[in-house]
């Protein structure tokens, strides 16, 4: 029994000992780390640009890409010389060498635009050995990053989609609002004072309308303050959803205020009169107008989802 | 025996190098991605491809280059979601380079290796079929790249909370002419 338990504290002591090795090891390799920025000679960043580094004593290399601020990194690199290699569309090769040590290093890089090759006739080396992107003559505007029309973009998705969401989420009161309101209107028929519970389902619908005004202008703010981008000229289904927004934002208006006239008067035991009595046709336009603007911003729609595509 | 083989080498090898040197430029193009959602079935397509291609030694290097805001799906609000989910205002463009070896029969399928760059991320893609057709001196180069968002690490959009499928199949149809 003494023996087990002896063998058992060696075996954890052991165990415990060589689970700590690696990490001992780890802990005791320095590493460091290079980034810089690739830029032409105008000073403008240049990204996507390929970077390389391979380290002289081992062989070992690794490869990255500058980002779209033009900042190349690496990192965990064992000390020692390296050579780095830069290449990029429309721009000279360059290698250089680099030492480094345990430290986090900078080297920023500069690339002079690719030689233009002389175009003599019938002269095999005049062709260039592969095409760049240079020589295809996009200009800068097609062919240069733009952060902050990236930032835009981003901003008018997320805006979006909040705007989707909530839209499709307005649906379900609206639905409901629809059901509800003939049953409420039934009661007040040919002026005959209400003596049904009415005043439960009238409050129900009126609750219902409210949720659904609530959701609507809250995804609509959503629509509205969405970012422009600016030279996006409008076509296809698009333009539609904003079109209908003509319809069923006024009705969206005018229905909940054509509902509080007719939810006095039906509170006061009057038959709907007047032009409170317009609510119900009002809220079918204004519902018919909604769904039409969701199937049309939803456009094209695959009817058979089921097939296997 | 040896001789043979040496001559037979050294024909090979002229043919090789005797190929001439060519240059192609794009003549005209249409490039179309395909987008699937259990409701919808959407096509973009670009005719903006520009590209040029250099056979030299008997190596073919071919470049092509569209820029990503081109493709237009027939809804500007559509293009715009794929404008972002791509990243295309860091990356605007869509590069293809393609290498191959240079024959001087005119094979009615080509197998191009191709190297794909678009939204800040490199794909290959081995041996693409492409279907090759002659016209006078032009000639018309049809395929399809099976590009799938994950390749470009592209977070597929959705809607009604579904995301697209993953493939993204791009639809190449190019005519090429002699520069």
């Amino acid at each position: 029994m003494k023996l087990n338990a002896t063998r058992h504290f060696f075996a954890g002591a052991v165990l415990i000992l060589t689970s700590l090795i690696p990490a001992l090891l780890t802990a005791q390799t320095p590493t460091a780390s290079l980034s810089g920025r690739v830029t032409d000679p105008s000073g403008q960043v240049v990204s996507t640009a390929k970077v390389t580094v391979r380290n002289l004593e081992t062989g070992q290399s690794a490869e990255t890409r500058s980002n779209p601020d033009g900042v190349y990194t690496f990192s965990n690199l064992a000390p020692g010389t390296y050579t780095l290699s830069i290449s990029a569309d429309a721009f000279a090769a360059k290698t250089s060498q680099v030492t480094l040590t345990a430290a986090q290093q900078t080297l920023d890089l500069m690339l002079a635009p690719a030689p233009v090759p002389e175009a003599l006739p019938n002269a095999p080396s005049a062709i260039p050995a592969s095409p760049s992107l240079g020589d295809l003559g996009f200009s800068p505007q097609q062919s240069q990053p733009n952060a902050q029309l990236q930032a835009l973009l981003d901003k008018r998705t997320e805006m979006l989609k909040i705007h989707q969401r909530l839209g499709l989420i307005t649906t379900i009161p609206m639905a409901a609002a629809l059901i509800t309101g003939p049953m409420v209107a039934a009661k007040g028929k040919n002026g005959q004072p209400i003596t049904e519970p009415t005043s439960a389902n009238l409050d129900f619908h009126a609750a219902l309308g409210g949720t659904t005004t609530a959701l609507y202008f809250t995804s609509a703010y959503y629509a509205i303050r969405a970012p422009r981008v600016p030279g996006t000229e409008k076509h296809g289904a698009i333009r539609v959803h904003e079109a209908l927004a003509f319809v069923h934002l006024p009705g969206m208006i005018l229905t909940p205020a054509l509902g509080m006239m007719a939810y006095k008067q039906e509170n006061a035991g009057e038959k709907v009169h007047g032009v409170a009595s317009a609510h119900g046709a009002v809220a079918f336009t204004t519902a018919a107008a909604y769904g039409a603007s969701i199937i049309a911003v939803s456009w094209p729609i695959h009817w058979k989802f089921w097939e296997k595509q | 025996m040896k001789r043979m083989t040496l001559l037979a080498l050294l024909l090979a090898a002229t043919a090789v190098v005797a190929q001439p040197d060519t240059q192609w430029v794009i003549e005209q193009s249409a490039l179309t991605y395909h987008m699937s959602h259990p409701m919808h079935q959407v096509d973009g397509v670009s005719h903006s491809a520009k590209g040029k291609g250099v056979c030299h030694a008997g190596q073919c290097d071919f470049l092509v280059a569209v820029p990503v805001k081109s493709f237009d799906s027939g809804d500007s609000n559509r293009d715009l979601h794929m404008i972002e989910a791509t990243r295309s205002a860091q990356f605007p463009m869509v590069i293809v380079r393609a290498r191959f070896p240079q024959s001087d029969s005119s094979p009615a399928t080509v197998y191009v290796d191709l190297e794909v760059q678009f939204a800040g991320q490199t794909a290959s893609y081995a041996h693409v079929a492409f279907q090759r057709e002659t016209h006078g001196k032009n000639v018309r180069i049809t395929g399809t790249v099976p590009a799938t968002c994950s390749d470009f690490k592209i977070d597929r959009p959705s809607f009604l909370a579904v995301p697209i499928k993953n493939e993204i199949p791009i639809r190449v149809d190019i005519t090429w002419s002699p520069m």
